[in-house]
Parts: C-alpha cells; sequence; structure tokens
C-alpha cells in the first residue's frame, strides 16, 4: 500500500489527533459519556458504565501509542475496530429511528446521523491505509520483522 | 501485507494486550470514587449525581398513581406528539422532547406555574424522560419526578388512560 513516509505520518496524526481528542473530552466527564451510551438503547446500566469507565482510555492510548509509534500496528487495528463498530451502531440506530446525541467528543457531540458515519468512514479509510502499509519510520518500537 | 500475515504477528496480540491492560488500570485509577459509588448501587437509574439534582427522584407505578389522584404534581409526556395522541395519562401535558430539542421553548410554557412535575416516557428501555429531565431542571424546574415505567405500565395496570384531548 502507501509507502510515502510522509504522507503515513500525517495519517497517523490525524488519525491518531482525533482519537486522543475523543478520550480525553470524554474522560474528563463520564457520567455524560454513560448517560450518551445508554440512550443508545443498545446496553443496560452496567455495561454502559463500565463502557464510559474504559473506553475513553483505549481510544486515547490507542491515538497516542499510533502517533508515537509504539505498537503503531496494534493501535491502527484496534482503531479500525472500533470505528467499523462506531458505523455499524450508527446505522443500526438510524433504522430504529432513534435521535441520539452520538457521544464522540464528550460535550462537544453531535447527532449521530448519516455524516457521523461519513466521517466515520474516513478516519476509518485513513487508519486501514496504516494498518495495511510498512510502519516502520518515526517509530518509538523499529522493527523489521512487519514490513511488507 | 495481508490481514491474515498481519494477525499471526505476535506483536500485534501483546500490543492489544497492553492497550486494554493500561486502559483498565487507568479507567480504574481516574474514577476512583465513581466506581466506588456505583458498586455501592449508584447509577442504576440514571448517570447522574444526587448533588446535581437534589430534589430529582424516581418513583414507582404505585406512587405515581397517588401523585396523579391526589393532583399533587404535574404529569409531563415526553413521548411523541402522536404518541400522546394515541393514549396517554389523563391530565398529562405533551411536552415531546424531539420537539423541544428542536427549539419549541413555548412547550414550556404551560408548566411554568407547577410546582412538581412528573415526566414519563413510553416505558422499558426509553430514555426521553431522563433527557427531557435535564433539560427542564437547566431551564430551572427543580421538583422532578421520574416515573420510569411510564405509559407501558400505567396502561397496562389498567388506570385511566385518555386519548387525543389535545387535538
Amino acid at each position: 500500500m502507501l509507502k510515502n513516509r510522509y504522507v503515513l505520518l500525517a495519517f497517523r496524526l490525524i488519525v491518531g489527533g482525533v482519537f486522543i481528542w475523543a478520550g480525553v473530552s470524554k474522560i474528563a466527564d463520564p457520567l455524560s459519556f454513560a448517560h450518551n451510551v445508554r440512550n443508545y438503547q443498545l446496553v443496560g446500566q452496567t455495561l454502559s458504565f463500565l463502557t464510559a469507565i474504559f473506553l475513553p482510555w483505549v481510544e486515547l492510548i490507542a491515538g497516542l501509542w499510533l502517533i508515537v509509534g509504539l505498537y503503531p500496528k496494534s493501535s491502527a487495528l484496534l482503531i479500525s475496530c472500533l470505528l467499523f463498530f462506531f458505523i455499524v451502531l450508527v446505522a443500526i440506530t438510524m433504522a430504529r429511528g432513534l435521535n441520539v446525541d452520538c457521544g464522540c467528543f464528550g460535550t462537544f457531540s453531535r447527532r449521530a446521523d448519516i455524516w457521523l458515519i461519513a466521517e466515520d468512514s474516513l478516519w476509518l479509510a485513513l487508519s486501514l491505509v496504516l494498518l495495511f502499509s510498512p510502519a516502520n519510520d518515526f517509530c518509538l518500537l523499529k522493527r523489521e520483522s512487519i514490513k511488507a | 501485507m495481508s490481514l491474515k500475515r498481519l494477525l499471526s504477528d505476535r506483536q500485534i496480540w501483546v500490543g492489544l494486550a497492553l492497550i486494554f491492560i493500561l486502559s483498565i488500570v487507568l479507567g480504574v485509577a481516574s474514577h476512583p470514587r465513581l466506581i466506588k459509588r456505583f458498586l455501592a448501587g449508584e447509577f442504576r437509574q440514571a448517570f447522574i449525581l444526587k448533588e446535581d439534582f437534589p430534589q430529582l427522584a424516581f418513583i414507582s407505578l404505585s406512587e405515581a398513581e397517588e401523585v396523579w389522584s391526589g393532583q399533587k404534581a404535574v404529569f409531563v409526556d415526553s413521548r411523541s406528539r402522536e404518541e400522546f395522541n394515541r393514549g396517554h395519562i389523563p391530565g398529562a401535558i405533551s411536552i415531546p422532547l424531539e420537539d423541544l430539542k428542536n427549539g419549541q421553548e413555548d412547550l414550556l410554557t404551560r408548566i411554568f406555574d407547577s410546582p412538581e412535575i412528573v415526566i414519563y416516557c413510553e416505558g422499558g428501555d426509553c430514555q426521553a424522560s431522563l433527557n427531557l429531565a435535564r433539560i427542564l431542571d437547566s431551564r430551572g424546574f427543580k421538583k422532578l419526578k421520574i416515573f420510569l415505567g411510564g405509559w407501558a405500565e400505567w396502561m397496562q395496570s389498567g388506570l385511566p388512560v385518555e386519548t387525543n384531548a389535545e387535538e
């Protein structure tokens, strides 16, 4: 896939930055995020609470590690899976006719709609490029074995 | 690089495990009080801090019935107008959450003088009453009660219902 190291670095900064922002904005107010999760009406109180406590940290660490290049493939895989899950989640929510705040960025939330799916799809595309491209430049953890 | 080759790389799984473990550690470390309160039984009905909503209460069907028959509070139906018209608790005022969120502030004029408000939605898993309570609280309505059983529970219990009263 892509080999230009600067383009790959830019992708890492963008996707990583989005996830760092998503994580930080939710860590500050876990109860609001738990409320947002509950609004999707897919999981109950306990799972909503656990999601609100742990998911923001997963997002933050994955985003941070993607940028600094610590286990960047793990981060890219995790972020891709999360984005895929978010897209399916929003699609299901729309199909059920529910009108909810997405809960994506804490108080800077927005509606879970088709535009959110479009946005997430863009991040997913960048993240997949990172997952399937050689990632050895600008990385804290240099590895030879993972070259394409 | 194929997905198969990626997934057979041990290093990827090590990284994933580290991210999850670190997230659990940091999650617990960053919110010990909330977790303690959750384990003690809080937040089982709503994710709100008691100290932020000191007057908000959750009421059961029998309590709702008592408040209703004693006319101690105004009932507010947070469902859509169509659902309201099909049937609602007698005397309830329709304030559809979606309409209020879309800027129909005049809906609130009918409850300005209400000393106490009971909010309900469909029941079951519905979240509209909670969301409406948050909005009403932010507009200065403090004496709020939420009837979580909602319309479904009210109807099943055989209590009086009203249809199309507003139209």
